[in-house]
């Protein structure tokens, strides 16, 4: 608290009051009213009965466990299958999703880094936002161009005989994994390449010149200092990817949900709030703590996610 | 080294084809007349995607849904941000990492966390106001705009942050020492310096609000927005006239990197001092064709003129040659099918008096072992043949 004041003093002393108090209310407001409470209030919701409203407030209206509970047991008290294969497989299709576009991306976060000048280099960073501009369901419906049952690659694989009858890629999620992995290429590059581009590439060089082979230069020399790009770029990429709802339900095969889309269903078709609640405080937990398990493992902060 | 070169300049190809390969086949889908949005078979060149998608009421509403919530959601999340990064840029580092975490999280955060938080917390303040209030708060306008500054604000954050790194603070301190106020500093020396980035952030916090689908799909409540209309139109079918707004977006996104192009080249021929030496800045014809005004007016008339070319072109003619080639080819395949049949049914006929054979292949071929399997395995009759066509009739032992 001291040190909040003090920076509030400095604040006042260099910007004038007006500033400092405008800087203090919007902060406060920010993350109390638009951050923390929002997620105490559904938090608070989850442990809640899902009561009409006229039951609110009335001795009915007590704390409860069973949303909870009815996440991971059925009602006859074995595992509930459904939700719990669900939620693994979204986490494991999000961290093969990262995977590739880690694999894909560090190639031209070093290009664009050491290799490419000028004119390339500016095109190239041109060439990654423009498809990033272009809206999310527009991207997803470019997939579903191209993957469809009569789409491109159907028929131009039928017309080159490599298969006589439309193969279902929506079913088979290949749809998905593609549109998927695209949606997000952009905010993995860059974290990837500021941390690149701080790399003196004389010392890309001098390892060449005492004759490293290049798999061993990258594996010794870039990959290091690129670490905390990659994860940061590798966290953003996770969490969006395993918070994402458009691109699974436009591309994902109608037999696989995702697990945002059980989340949804719980709101939207259910209209059980306070189940889709505790659904949505799991998925936030396993996320998170996912997170932190790898910047454990890859000794990397929070701190340098975002820059 | 040079193998490196040419392995790198295939790979970035390769990548690259990737991202743009299929944004470009679903450009070429927009002008396709077929239904189903598709390259081959090739129907017809049409422009009529583009009237049918103006002509989605939905879309449009969402559209106007879209700018009212986006000028809110810039006019509050822009101050937040900057708010934000001159409070990390006054607090000791650790407290400084605590707070960015804090400010941070929202963006990585799923939207559907955040979505289902905002309109659980303001439905029970509503609830609890009652009357008037929650009837002013509970809606899909309010909701939206606060479920997306929560994150929306950390994008502009990270631009402002950007940007007060490379700030000279002896800038205020040399204002301060003449005479001027903290607040007059504030304003006449940081805030113009911020300016730039000030237009950056409020664009992409507009940029952020439109597209943003998990959070609003949740608090838009009944309304839409474009992008929840596009959604809700994407996942009940999909025809050509979403390939035509892909179009529109990519051209108004060509148009604007294209002159952004133009103002960084001026800007850095015009820094190094090179602008004598160029021809191009010498000719002051070329000098004031490359001017980024000039660029993008004369982008502006080209795409003016070939959307205007574009709404003449009638592709009705090449559609009735089409739907009429269909047509007849249905007439046809209707004409060959009753000649067989009545070929059959004189073949029949025929062939009545061993009907057994006939029958004995038919249902072997979908009852699978025949227990008439001698018998089975060459049918004779018109029935073996009939059926035989639509299920193999040989029978598996």
């Amino acid at each position: 608290m001291k040190h909040v004041t003090r920076a509030y003093r400095a604040l006042a002393n260099r910007h004038g009051m007006g500033a400092a108090l405008f800087v203090a209310i919007a902060v406060t407001l920010w993350v109390v009213v638009f951050i923390t409470l929002p997620q105490l209030s559904m938090l608070d919701y989850s442990f809640r009965f899902n009561l009409p409203a006229d039951q609110i407030g009335t001795e009915a209206d007590h704390y409860t466990l069973s949303n909870f509970h009815s996440f991971f047991f059925n009602a006859d008290g074995s595992l509930n299958r459904l939700d719990l294969v669900i939620l693994g497989r979204t986490l494991l299709a999000a961290a093969i999703v990262t995977l590739i576009d880690v694999i894909i991306c560090y190639p031209i976060a070093y290009i664009l880094a050491h290799g490419a000048k000028g004119v390339a280099a500016r095109l190239m960073v041109i060439g990654l936002i423009i498809p990033y501009w272009i809206n999310e369901i527009l991207r997803a419906f470019a997939f579903r161009v191209l993957f469809g049952a009569t789409g491109v690659v159907n028929t131009v694989g039928m017309q080159m005989g490599l298969w006589d009858v439309p193969v279902d890629f929506i079913r088979a999620d290949v749809a998905l994994y593609f549109g998927l992995s695209y949606a997000y290429i952009l905010l993995m590059i860059f974290p990837m390449y500021n941390a690149i581009e701080a790399l003196d590439h004389t010392q890309v060089e001098a390892a060449r010149d005492m004759g490293a082979p290049l798999w061993r230069v990258h594996w010794r020399v870039v990959l290091p200092i690129a670490k905390p790009g990659i994860v940061s770029g590798a966290t953003m990429v996770f969490m969006l990817t395993a918070g994402a709802l458009a691109a699974p339900q436009i591309l994902g095969g109608p037999s696989n949900l995702w697990f945002t889309q059980v989340i949804y269903q719980w709101f939207n078709e259910s209209s059980n709030w306070p189940r889709g609640s505790a659904y949505a405080v799991v998925l936030l937990l396993t996320c998170i703590s996912f997170v932190l398990l790898m910047m454990r493992v890859f000794k990397v902060s929070v701190g340098e996610i975002g820059k | 080294m040079s193998r490196a070169v040419v392995f790198g300049g295939a790979y970035a190809i390769a990548f690259f084809s990737f991202l743009f390969g299929p944004l470009i086949i679903m450009v070429i889908t927009a002008f396709n007349s077929s239904k189903f949005p598709r390259i081959v078979p090739w129907d017809c060149f049409t422009t009529g995607w583009f009237a049918e998608l103006f002509g989605n009421q939905r879309l449009m509403e969402g559209l106007l849904n879209s700018v009212i919530i986006g000028v809110g959601v810039v006019a509050l999340a822009v101050p937040i941000g900057l708010a934000g990064a001159l409070a990390l840029s006054e607090l000791p580092s650790k407290l400084r990492a605590m707070l960015y975490t804090v400010l941070i999280l929202p963006i990585l955060i799923p939207g559907v966390v955040l979505g289902i938080s905002t309109i659980v917390l303001w439905g029970q303040i509503s609830r609890g106001l009652g009357g008037a209030v929650q009837a002013g708060m509970y809606n899909g306008y309010f909701l939206t705009i606060v479920g997306q500054i929560t994150f929306v604000s950390a994008y502009a954050m990270l631009v402002f942050i950007a940007r007060l790194q490379r700030f000279d603070a002896t800038q205020t301190e040399a204002a301060l020492d003449l005479g001027a106020t903290p607040g007059q500093a504030f304003r006449k020396i940081l805030l113009p310096f911020m300016a730039p980035a000030i237009g950056s952030a409020a664009f992409i916090t507009l940029l952020a609000s439109f597209e943003n689908y998990n959070t609003t799909v949740f608090t838009v409540l009944s309304e839409s927005t474009f992008t929840t209309a596009l959604a809700s139109k994407v996942r009940h079918g999909t025809d050509p006239s979403l390939s035509a707004l892909a179009v529109i977006i990519i051209t108004i996104t060509l148009v604007g990197a294209l002159t952004n192009e133009a103002v960084q080249r001026r800007k850095e021929a015009e820094l190094g001092g090179k602008a004598s030496r160029s021809p191009l800045y010498a000719n002051p014809l070329t000098r004031a064709l490359t001017h980024p005004g000039v660029v993008f007016a004369i982008l502006v008339a080209i795409v003016a003129t070939v959307s205007y070319v574009g709404s003449k072109h009638d592709s009705s003619v090449c559609e009735a040659a089409i739907l009429q080639d269909k047509l007849d080819r249905q007439a046809e395949l209707r004409a060959a099918q009753k000649a067989k049949i009545e070929a059959q049914e004189v073949e029949q006929g025929i062939t009545v008096p061993k009907p057994e054979g006939g029958f004995g292949g038919a249902f072997g071929g979908l009852g699978g072992a025949a227990p008439v399997a001698p018998a089975a395995p060459k049918p004779e009759g018109g029935f073996g043949g009939a059926f035989g066509g639509i299920a193999p009739p040989a029978p598996s032992e």
